[in-house]
């Protein structure tokens, strides 16, 4: 019984540690999410710019001046990153999901076994 | 991520569409970890509701710095005026002068600023706040719905525990 009992023990905290590790991949697809809202903005920004704008960069504490193509390319560039990484990060959702759903039936499933068992040893008294 | 959200029928009318769930048939346990992620996520949606509202305030100040203090307002005497305090610290100022009162350097977001005149800027920041008051209504229509939710699962709830306790007075 007490063998059962820390066995579902490990289960539990295996099946923690996995929606951890969910949570904090589901926090890094936020922040992507809101990154790329807000490169988007500055992308329809450049784009409604007149090509003679004066466009600055803030480089640690001082503004520097950029030419609009260059700051455009930048923004894309980014944007095509932060898409690289969206899809990165939710392909290993995907996988922590189902690593963590299996787990979920493994400990239904010994729950279960062990109930069974208990029904088994109370009838059989 | 928790498992899709269970579209429960909320009257508990007989017509409710395939693949939903009855409220009123889950037990007490699973009721109430329904109520504390409606509870959860309507704290979410509160907080952001609260922090769409101040970036629109902010966006609000913007554009009355530039009426008042850069185009200068004759109401508020700051017409032709260009002796200002700059702030280099909250709580430090030192005089300065403004020598441009046709552009400002808007910050566009991700550390790009972009020279614009004062109208241009004006209409970016009034932009900004319409676009956050389009998102604010969504959400506060979102935030509706989930409240309506979530006092029908605690309505449940609370007759379920009610009636529960009843029953088992009845019988003890």
């Amino acid at each position: 019984m007490a063998d059962a009992q820390k066995h579902l023990q490990g289960l539990t905290e295996e099946y923690q540690k996995l929606q951890t590790e969910l949570e904090g991949l589901i926090d890094a697809r936020q922040k992507l999410e809101s990154q790329q809202q807000e490169n988007k903005g500055v992308q329809d920004e450049f784009a409604s710019l007149d090509g003679d704008a004066n466009i600055y960069k803030l480089v640690g504490p001082v503004l520097l001046k950029q030419d609009k193509s260059e700051a455009m390319m930048a923004v894309n560039g980014r944007l095509d990153f932060i898409e690289k990484e969206i899809k990165r990060i939710e392909d290993q959702i995907q996988e922590s999901q189902e690593k963590s759903d299996k787990k979920r039936t493994e400990i239904v499933q010994f729950q279960t076994q062990v109930q069974q068992q208990q029904a088994a040893a109370t009838a059989s008294a | 991520m928790p498992p899709p959200n269970t579209p429960a029928s909320a009257s508990g009318s007989d017509d409710a569409p395939a693949g939903s769930v009855n409220i009123t048939s889950l037990p007490v346990p699973q009721l109430r970890s329904l109520q504390s992620r409606l509870t959860t996520e309507l704290e979410h949606l509160t907080t952001s509701h609260a922090k769409l509202r101040a970036a629109q305030s902010k966006f609000r100040d913007c554009v009355r710095s530039i009426n008042d203090g850069v185009i200068g307002s004759e109401k508020k005497e700051t017409q032709g005026r260009d002796d200002i305090l700059v702030p280099l610290t909250s709580s430090l100022y030192v005089k300065g002068k403004l020598t441009d009162r046709e552009k400002v350097l808007v910050d566009v977001g991700t550390g790009f600023y972009v020279e614009k005149t004062t109208a241009k800027a004006i209409d970016f920041y009034n932009g900004k706040v319409k676009d956050l008051e389009a998102n604010l209504q969504d959400l506060e229509k979102i935030v509706q719905g989930k409240s309506t939710h979530l006092r029908v699962v605690e309505d449940v709830l609370r007759q379920k525990v009610l009636s529960g306790e009843a029953a088992a007075t009845a019988a003890g």
